[in-house]
């Protein structure tokens, strides 16, 4: 029986008058892979923007409820965010490498939270990354080459090594592999396989088939609201809700 | 260091850096603040000047003129004994000295001004009228509360006797401020209290006006051309590539300019608002294409396809639409560039707009000053009274291109469409 | 006269649009032909054929005449054994011409003025009359052949519009014309003053006192009087004046103007920023003159109290003054640039950033500005070039005396400074002085053009990596 990671209660978001995700009830475990599929707009984005916090960035984005991650409200005035984010790494839709060499992109990261005092410690630490995220051995020979000259999937993977690269607990996706050919996403859905290991993973996706392949546990969202979730393969096979089933087969989305 | 100190140092740093940032917009809105509030208090006593009152008898003993005189007839009469005779009344002195230190209290106007109140009634011959006289410089600024009373009667200008008659005038009421109409009228003058940018208004006036003339006809149909007909070749890049060089010129480059051109070969008249006003254009040229060209490339293509596709030429189809919805913006960018063009000093000092010019210019080819020329000859002075002169001129300058600048953005708040 | 004639082609062209319009559709019913354009066209067409060509003749000849007529008038009385070898007396000997031609000249008249004087009246009028002629001729020319061109039924619209595209080519080779126009009055006077000033004594030379250089004519310089002469133009003290003063600027703009504009774009909640912005961007509006005034009677003075009851002995016209009041005039190109430069980079690059746990400040200074530097950097180069041409600030409030000095207490000298001051007195024309100014004129503008020049190409190549 996985432990839970993190455990929203009751969320309620808002951006200004508008609401966007109606009490949502949802339980992470750890050290696993679960997906939020759904149809465009309905919340996915916004639900794993708020467990690392990056809805503060938005001035106007409300929350009530709580999110707890090992029992802590995240939300909690004594949580220092930027702790908070060493803990939960995050890789966007498009893949967003700093304009600085490969190395400076990795090491970025660990020279902020201290965490590579030598040079030596933080070649360590890009050597690690970059074969966790399994990059290291198309840019061993060229790390003070722009992280912009790769292409779209190894920057994408370059991306999640910059998020490994401190150590987090969590690391959250959003649709990391829209913006990639089939070719790159596969080797990401590889790599993400192998990080569950270590990780505790929260992948939101467009495309069923991925939720499939790579998840344990899918949440389907609608409208803001939390319709239904559980195992992967029940989610898929034989759903609760009426509304699940009509999304999975296709009948709107 | 652990984890829990280097959290506080980085927060620290973070507030640190956020502090700088409020410190120096704070900073630079302070500056403004101060260089405001220093113009405004020197210039606002500007707009008065002290005037002491005087029992004028127009005795018939001292000019040879009639009741019902001509104008010329006053006009050449010498008021010059008459006026020494009612201004001494004013103040019983004791002898000939203490009388040469009171006719210095008055202005060198007061002929004028006795002889300027027979012009405009000419039934005074042994009648007596109340006037205002203008005051002398010094008195003014004493009665302003500029003056230096304090000091020790050798390093002043006005005589100890000298306060005790001012003070003499104010327990009797005699010295009032009234509004400085002189200011505005009069041209320039060496006597500070007789002092009025009425030469540099008019001066700058013509400069903008002839600036304007030539520079946004010229500029709205280079821009066109450039924007809409200009082939893309080597021409039309190195035709683009001197316009923002020429954008970033310094201004006392133009002044040599026209030094060389208008002035020593074409022999164009020097301190006129015409070279003035050939200059100002030369450098608001493309101080008006590059907003004019970006309002232009500002248009949707579908603008232009519309018309042409109804069958309109592409020069119709240019000037009966384009044009038309980038005029806001042009209007807009060619106000914002005449607003520098009236604030700019150093070409008009080059081409001899420094002249000391007393009457007021009738025409754009009469030697005259403009507003900031004049700020800086009067900058230049030692007189105590130019002083303020010099800041109310600078209040009257801001004021109209805070004027201006309104003009330009509103235009281009109310007017521009947004595309997107 | 020549608003007479101005005039007569306002007329003539009138009258010509109306007769195109109204003769063009006539003749189309008369011969049964189509017409290839509207009427009105026809009428345009005449109308610019008409008034075009006779007045681009008429403007030049104006502009022409009076250089011309001189030359000539000039060349005749030196025949008359007229002793006018150089340019002052030239003039004087003209300026009486003329006085005596227009009926205002009372002194005593030699026979080469008088000679000179009928002459001078000769060819204004021959001159005056062949204008009119000329231009009258230009005029039916100009009408003949249009006329039979519409008779024939040009595409008068096509033809119109061909006209008036070569009259918008026209308006912007203004521009390439103005950089000719500045090119040549620099560098006419700079090789003046260059063929008698050696260009290494110029550029090197420690010393400027150019009031020594009392030689009235340069063409007639002894040796004797060159030794004098070449110490007293050298420009490496008004290079060094201008670039400390600049620099002082730059220390004051560049760190408050940085911050403001990092704040604007990063901190400043939208309230905050549409108040802000415009103020500091009165800070750019403001005349340099006024600032000129504020630091020469508000800033020297306070300084140099200051410093004296500190101790200090400090110029009311020090460089600290100056550089500072231009430092504050400079804050606003720096802050606004900043701030659009930092606002363009895209905020993906900040979630990044953030989502790795850095703080906000970590996030500006360790990706924002190094991704938007060049952008920066682009802008702090024009400020600096803005520094450099600045006039009137220094010539109010810096000093007249060409120091080398690097005590920001002391007064030093600048190279704008310098022209005003040499342009401003009595000028003597053809004297090595009066070209110094021009000299340094075209160094000013060279070095500025190559810092505009570098600038805009950082900020281009900035734009391009993120466009």
């Amino acid at each position: 029986m996985k432990k839970v990671k993190i455990r929203a209660k009751n969320l309620d978001v808002f951006y200004g008058d508008k609401q966007a995700l109606f009490n949502v009830n949802l339980e992470l475990n750890e050290k696993e892979v679960t997906a939020l599929i759904g149809p465009s707009g309905c919340g996915k984005s916004t639900f794993i923007r708020c467990i690392n916090r990056m809805n503060d960035v938005i001035d106007i984005c409300k929350i009530e409820g709580s999110i707890e991650m090992d029992g802590y409200d995240i939300n909690d005035k004594s949580i220092d965010v930027v702790e908070l984010r060493e803990k939960v790494g995050m890789v966007f839709q498009k893949p967003n490498p700093f304009p600085k060499s490969i190395y400076d992109n990795i090491s970025y990261g660990p020279k902020i939270h201290g965490k590579g005092e030598t040079k030596d410690e933080l070649d360590e630490i890009v050597e690690n990354s970059l074969k966790k995220a399994a990059l290291w051995n198309e840019v061993k020979d060229r790390l003070n080459e722009p992280g912009t000259s790769l292409s779209g999937g190894q920057q994408q993977r370059l991306c999640i090594a910059r998020a490994i690269s401190v150590n987090p607990e969590v690391i959250l996706m959003d649709e990391p592999c829209s913006a990639l050919d089939p070719i790159a996403t596969a080797k990401i859905e590889e790599l993400i396989d192998e990080l569950k290991t270590t990780y505790t993973i929260v992948i939101v996706t467009h495309s069923m088939a991925q939720a499939v392949r790579v998840s344990q546990k899918t949440g389907f969202f609608h409208l803001g609201k939390l319709i239904e979730v559980g195992k992967t393969e029940k989610i898929f096979k034989n759903p609760d809700n009426k509304m699940t089933q009509d999304y999975i087969t296709g009948r709107f989305g | 260091m652990n984890k829990l100190e280097r959290l506080k140092k980085r927060h620290s740093a973070e507030k640190r850096f956020k502090f700088y940032g409020i410190a120096s917009v704070t900073i630079a809105i302070i500056f403004v603040l101060i260089l405001i509030q220093n113009i405004f208090s020197k210039g606002s006593s500007a707009f008065q000047k002290t005037v002491i009152k005087v029992d004028v008898f127009y005795d018939s003993e001292l000019i040879e003129l009639n009741n019902g005189a001509t104008l010329k007839e006053i006009y050449d009469a010498d008021f010059y004994d008459l006026t020494i005779e009612n201004l001494l009344k004013t103040y019983p002195s004791k002898n000939t000295d203490e009388e040469d230190e009171l006719l210095k209290l008055f202005s060198s106007d007061a002929e004028y001004e006795i002889k300027n109140a027979f012009l405009k009634n000419n039934q005074l011959i042994d009648k007596t009228i109340t006037l205002e006289i203008t005051a002398s410089d010094d008195i003014d600024q004493l009665h302003k509360g500029n003056y230096p009373r304090d000091l020790p009667e050798d390093r002043r200008s006005i005589t100890d006797n000298q306060l005790f008659i001012y003070d003499y005038f104010v327990e009797n009421e005699i010295i009032n401020k009234n509004f400085n109409n002189y200011f505005f009228t009069n041209g320039d003058s060496r006597d500070p209290e007789l002092a009025g940018i009425g030469g540099a208004l008019v001066g700058s006036f013509y400069s903008i006006i002839i600036c304007l003339l030539i520079a946004f006809p010229i500029a709205v149909l280079a821009s066109i051309y450039l924007e809409e007909f200009a082939p893309k070749n080597k021409i039309t890049d190195f035709i683009e590539i001197n316009i923002n060089n020429l954008a970033a010129v310094p201004s006392i480059v133009y002044g040599l300019l026209a030094l060389q051109v208008l002035l020593a070969t074409l022999h164009l008249p020097r301190s006129t608002p015409l070279v003035a006003g050939i200059t100002l254009a030369l450098m608001t040229l493309p101080r008006i294409i590059i907003p004019c060209r970006a309002s232009l490339k500002a248009v949707p293509p579908s603008i232009r396809e519309g018309a042409l596709a109804v069958g309109a030429s592409k020069f119709q189809s240019v000037f009966h639409h384009v044009v038309p919805l980038a005029l806001p913006g042009t209007l807009s960018g060619t106000i914002i560039g005449l607003a520098q063009a009236l604030g700019e000093t150093a070409p008009l000092i080059l081409i001899g707009m420094v002249a000391f010019v007393v009457d007021i210019p009738s025409t754009p080819i009469d030697p005259s000053a403009s507003l900031p020329v004049q700020v800086y000859l009067w900058s230049e002075s030692a007189e105590r009274g130019f002083v303020e002169k010099t800041s109310a001129t600078i209040m009257i300058l801001l004021s109209f291109l805070i004027m201006m600048n309104f003009i330009a953005v509103y235009l281009r708040q109310k007017f521009e469409k947004r595309w997107n | 006269m020549n608003s007479i004639l101005i005039l007569l082609i306002t007329v003539f062209s009138i009258t010509l649009f109306f007769y195109g319009r109204s003769k063009s559709k006539i003749w189309s019913i008369e011969k049964s032909v189509k017409l290839k354009a509207l009427p009105k066209f026809y009428g345009y067409y005449l109308v610019l054929w008409c008034s075009i060509p006779s007045l681009v003749f008429l403007g030049v000849w104006t502009i022409f005449e009076p250089v011309i007529i001189k030359s000539i008038i000039l060349k005749f009385a030196e025949n008359q054994g007229a002793n006018i070898l150089d340019d002052n007396a030239a003039n004087l000997l003209y300026e009486k011409v003329k006085s005596i031609y227009s009926g205002n000249f009372f002194g005593d008249i030699d026979f080469v003025l008088k000679e000179s004087a009928v002459s001078y009246a000769k060819f204004l009028n021959l001159f005056t009359n062949s204008k009119i002629v000329l231009v009258f001729t230009l005029i039916i020319a100009s009408i003949i052949y249009s006329l039979k061109k519409i008779k024939n039924n040009n595409k008068a619209r096509d033809d119109v519009e061909f006209i008036l595209k070569g009259l918008l080519f026209t308006s912007s080779l203004i521009a390439i014309l103005t950089t000719i126009g500045i090119i040549f009055s620099l560098l006419f006077e700079s090789i003046k003053f260059f063929s008698v000033i050696n260009v290494f004594d110029y550029l090197f030379g420690t010393n400027w006192s150019p009031q020594r250089a009392f030689v009235r004519d340069a063409t007639t310089i002894t040796a004797a009087e060159y030794e004098e002469l070449k110490d007293a133009f050298g420009f490496i003290p008004l290079i060094a004046g201008t670039a400390f003063i600049a620099l002082i600027a730059m220390l004051v703009a560049v760190p408050i103007g940085l911050f403001s504009g990092i704040y604007m774009a990063e901190y400043a909640s939208i309230k905050v920023r549409k108040f802000s912005k415009p103020v500091i961007e009165i800070l750019a509006g403001i005349p340099t003159v006024v600032y000129g005034f504020f630091a020469a009677l508000t800033v020297g003075p306070f300084f140099r109290e200051f410093g004296e009851s500190l101790g200090l002995t400090v110029s009311s016209e020090s460089a600290l003054a100056a550089g500072l009041i231009m430092g504050i005039m400079i804050i606003p190109y720096i802050s606004s640039l900043s701030d659009d430069v930092i606002n363009s980079v895209p905020q993906s690059l900040r979630d990044g950033s953030y989502a790795i746990g850095a703080t906000q400040s970590e996030t500006i200074k360790k990706v924002v500005i190094p991704a938007a530097l060049p952008g920066i950097i682009g802008s702090i180069l024009l400020a600096v070039s803005r520094a450099i041409g600045e006039t009137m600030i220094v010539v109010m409030a810096a000093g007249l005396a060409a120091n080398l000095t690097i005590n920001p207490l002391d007064s030093t000298t600048t190279i704008t400074t310098q022209i005003v001051m040499i342009l401003v007195g009595d000028q003597e024309f053809n004297s090595p002085k009066t070209q110094s100014a021009f000299a340094l004129g075209l160094t000013l503008f060279i070095a500025t053009l190559i810092l505009n020049y570098i600038a805009l190409r950082v900020v281009k190549k900035y734009r391009e990596k993120y466009e």
